[in-house]
């Protein structure tokens, strides 16, 4: 027996049928659950857009409750909109590793630390799609010990904060980690990113010892660094260098053109 | 060695023969999902799953493994189902699986499965590897419970996620324990169950390597 | 001799058989710290000394004293000076004390702040002396041993490395932690690897963070926030230090942070005493000192754009932070640190450029000697392993006859 089973023959016979019945085990599992999985994923990326715009509770329908939804991509260095990719399909995260469709930030431009951004982003639409209650945009940035994405809802003025929410961050549980507390982002709702009309650069930041205004927010108990990295990815987004323009087209008081000259364009090669 | 008897592999891996307590295997998976409960059990009940059916399938084929090749026959065969656990829990639990992430797929080289395999699998009829590998994941989920347990409990004030202690965060009284929230805290929970186990079951005690030089002669006072 | 004679008419019922023959180690304890025990330590787990662990621990604690008091003194002033620009008092009964003891809240007055002070401090150590006593006790008793007199340092230790507003919870279950998994689960004093102090205070770093760390927890006053020196530079750089303090503020002390870790000066006086009577090895304290201030001077060449902390010159890192407090005290611990003298300079090494190394580039902890000690405790069985071997080697050599394990 032990003998019969050590031959070539019967390593190779055996070696063989497992790995057949191995791989058709898999593949079958693969590709039969492929489509679900990839809903799951959908409904995953959807839930958290509906979540910032505070449009979703448990139970909601999460298909029903996005049809109130338009994705739009924007160019984010003139901040029009833009029909070059489709919204369903445009990969943000991909297009700022791809040269051809990002640029390199320098030093002093990259606050949130990010090296290269995309020049076209997704962004979503809530209520009309010409004029939204709510903007949602997504946002990220380094945080203590990595990249936190997430999104920020604005509303239809182009300059009230409707909500934030980061979907995936790897901050100290308990301290940076409570970037996610409903608690601490219930207190977004209302907050300002401009001072005043005329503002270019935002001045939307979390500071210690307890907001005093419509553009401060109370930071993160015991987590300097990750609260000045929430700050320094929102004054990066929201600034001319990110959805600045873009957001302008929302604002009264403002002019895009004015802005434009403050942006300074540095296309990647 | 007695022959094993079916309610001997099924019980002895839980007090008597833990794989993390007494063998101190698959910790790291231990330290990685253990912060809340409801993860501890998904992925217990994977483990379970796969040590289960691995075992199965092994011990079936056991006597056609050529054994040059044994390990890689048993690495198939683990990986394969680790993969159909990942590919489900995808997609049915998807909330869980991103909370697991890498940890499921992981559980390929979780010891516990692989020396399962060999160590017994490979020597016993399919029915009885079969419950030694529930056992044996029973074994290790019951760990991986206990120490969620205690690190969501005293980490996040809930236990399955219900609020049990109001944590201040939340306007209530307690002030969580952040190093529970935390892996490492998981090495002195096992440690402590360790202990407890070991205080109950004097005779798991390995025998001193050295015998350590008493310093001063425990005497009473003249 | 009253004592002698009351312990004398007790000590029967502590005998094998007697009345409360398990608390034998309690009465040990009582009857050593006023006579000199009938046994003395007479192999080499801690000192090759005819000197006894207990009179060890006593004259360590003694050099505590100068950093304690003048802890307890900047405590109260940081506070009073706090309080007189506005900030409230914390009421409750500290206050109801300092109004008995001291009348008022005067920044100028010694008294008045070593009162204030007090109130905060000595209720820490109380907790810890009651509660590691207790664990300490328990498992004496449960062991059969006698108390050892290691918790007396380690209590006082352990209190001086803590923030004034600490919660006393906190102070009791840190403690708990350090005397339990740092010390008796190894088997209690002489097999710890670890400084039970300092695994106490890292429990407390990990797991509240925001009572230990931060800027709110070092001046006991109402609301008032003071980074402390070393979050200072970490965060604003070296020029912002030095616009709020100067070196010798931080010489001597005039600075927020744990009680005892403020006054450089003080802890040197200790140091004195603590190398003098040879308690502590200058070996290890060298180490240490000189492992800093290369790592530092390294970093200083290096310099660096965006890591303000790099700038950050030696004889600062000397006085700000824990580390004079670390290095006298804390790395000299005799059951942790290296036992060979060629390995204390490297145990001493280690922790230097570990704690420079943590405070320089880590991202998230300003502080870094208490990590760093911690860490090389780890390695100390190590190091001690490989200059034991190196010596056993050299002496095969020279007398070309196998020499015995453990020679």
């Amino acid at each position: 027996m032990a003998q019969s089973n050590n031959s070539i023959k019967k390593i190779l016979t055996v070696a063989f049928a497992l790995c057949i019945v191995c791989s058709v085990i898999v593949s079958t599992a693969a590709v039969g659950l492929r489509a679900k999985q990839e809903l799951n994923q959908e409904l995953d990326r959807k839930s958290n857009i509906l979540d910032v715009a505070g449009l979703y509770e448990p139970g909601t329908d999460i298909e029903e409750a996005f049809k109130q939804v338009t994705a739009r991509v924007v160019d984010l260095r003139n901040g029009d909109y833009s029909d070059k990719f489709d919204p369903q399909t445009y990969d943000s995260f991909q297009a700022a590793k791809d040269p051809a469709q990002s640029r390199t930030l320098s030093g002093e431009q990259d606050i949130a630390g990010l090296s290269r951004q995309e020049n076209y982003s997704t962004i979503y639409l809530v209520g009309d799609a010409d004029d939204p209650e709510q903007v949602i945009l997504p946002v990220r940035g380094q945080g203590l010990w990595g990249l936190m994405r997430g999104y920020l809802a604005v509303r239809g003025d182009g300059n009230t904060i409707e909500g934030i929410t980061f979907y995936s961050h790897g901050e100290t549980p308990g301290l940076g980690g409570e970037v996610d507390n409903p608690r601490w982002k219930a207190q977004w709702d209302g907050k300002e990113i401009f001072a005043d009309g005329e503002s270019v650069q935002p001045d939307i930041a979390l500071v210690k010892g307890g907001a005093s205004d419509a553009t401060e927010v109370d930071a993160l108990s015991g987590a300097s660094l990750t609260s000045k990295g929430v700050t320094n990815l929102l004054q990066f987004w929201l600034s001319p260098e990110g959805f600045g323009q873009y957001l302008a087209r929302f604002r009264s008081g403002i002019e895009r053109d004015a802005m434009q000259d403050t942006s300074t364009d540095t296309e990647g090669a | 060695m007695s022959a094993p008897t079916a309610k001997g592999v099924l019980l002895t891996p839980l007090f008597k023969n833990n794989p993390i307590a007494l063998q101190i295997l698959g910790i790291c998976s231990a330290l990685a999902v253990t912060s809340s409960m409801s993860v501890s059990l998904v992925m217990s009940l994977a483990v379970i799953f796969v040590t289960a059916l691995s075992n199965f399938f092994v011990s079936l084929i056991r006597h056609h493994i050529p054994s040059s090749i044994r390990i890689i026959v048993q690495m198939t065969i683990i990986a394969s189902l680790v993969i159909v656990v990942d590919q489900i829990l995808k997609a049915y639990a998807y909330e869980m699986s991103k909370q697991l992430s890498v940890f499921v797929g992981l559980i390929i080289t979780n010891c516990i499965v692989m020396g399962r395999a060999e160590g017994f699998a490979m020597t016993n009829s399919p029915g009885l590897s079969f419950l030694d590998g529930v056992g044996n994941g029973i074994g290790y989920g019951f760990i991986l419970m206990t120490v969620g347990f205690f690190r969501e409990l005293f980490g996040s004030g809930s236990v399955f996620g219900f609020t049990v202690l109001e944590t201040v965060q939340n306007g209530g009284w307690y002030v969580p324990n952040g190093l529970m929230l935390l892996p490492p805290s998981a090495f002195f929970i096992i440690g402590l169950i360790i202990w407890v186990l070991r205080a109950i079951n004097p005779e798991q005690v390995e025998e001193n390597e050295f015998k350590m030089k008493e310093n001063t002669q425990p005497k009473e006072a003249v | 001799m009253g004592i002698r004679q009351t312990l004398d008419n007790l000590e029967p019922h502590f005998h094998k058989g007697g009345k409360y023959e398990k608390f034998y180690p309690l009465y040990e304890a009582v009857d050593t710290i006023f006579y000199t025990p009938p046994s003395v330590a007479k192999t080499t787990a801690h000192v090759r000394d005819g000197i006894d662990l207990k009179r060890i621990m006593i004259t360590v604690w003694f050099c505590t004293f100068p950093a304690m008091i003048f802890g307890m003194w900047n405590a109260g002033w940081q506070a009073n000076v706090a309080i007189a620009d506005g900030f409230g008092a914390a009421g409750g009964w500290r206050e109801a004390i300092v109004m008995t003891l001291a009348g008022g809240h005067d920044p100028g007055s010694l008294w008045g702040n070593l009162v204030l002070g007090a109130t905060y401090f000595l209720p820490i150590y109380l907790v810890t002396f009651v509660i590691g006593g207790f664990w300490e006790v328990l498992f004496a008793i449960k062991r059969g041993h006698e108390v050892n007199e290691g918790f007396f340092v380690t209590s006082v230790l352990y209190a001086l490395i803590l923030p004034a507003t600490i919660p006393l919870w906190q102070v009791a279950l840190g403690i708990t932690f350090g005397v339990v998994i740092g010390k008796e689960i190894f088997g209690g004093t002489g097999k710890n690897f670890l400084n039970p102090a300092l695994t106490g205070r890292a429990f407390l770093y990990f797991a509240y963070p925001a009572q230990i760390s931060g800027d709110a927890v070092w001046v006991p006053a109402d609301g008032y926030t003071g980074a402390t020196a070393l979050s200072t530079a970490f965060q604003n750089g070296m020029s912002a230090l030095t616009d709020q303090f100067s070196w010798w503020d931080a010489f001597l002390g005039f600075i927020p942070g744990s009680v005892g870790e403020t006054s450089t000066l003080a802890i040197l006086i200790g140091a004195a005493v603590l190398l003098w009577t040879k308690i502590a090895s200058w070996r290890i304290m060298l180490g240490v000192f000189l492992g800093m201030v290369a790592t530092s001077l390294l970093f200083n060449l290096i310099g660096s754009d965006t890591n303000v902390m790099f700038a950050m010159p030696w004889y600062w890192h000397l006085v700000i932070g824990g580390f004079a407090f670390g290095m006298v005290f804390m790395a000299t611990d005799p059951v942790s640190a290296s036992m060979t003298n060629p390995g204390r300079f490297i145990f001493g090494a280690l922790i230097g450029v570990m704690t420079v190394l943590i405070r320089v580039v880590n991202p998230a902890f300003p502080e870094g000697i208490m990590l760093a000690i911690l860490f090389a405790n780890l390695f100390a069985p190590l190091i001690d392993h490989f200059f034991v071997q190196a010596n056993i080697k050299r002496r095969q050599q020279r007398t070309s006859v196998p020499a015995e394990e453990n020679a």
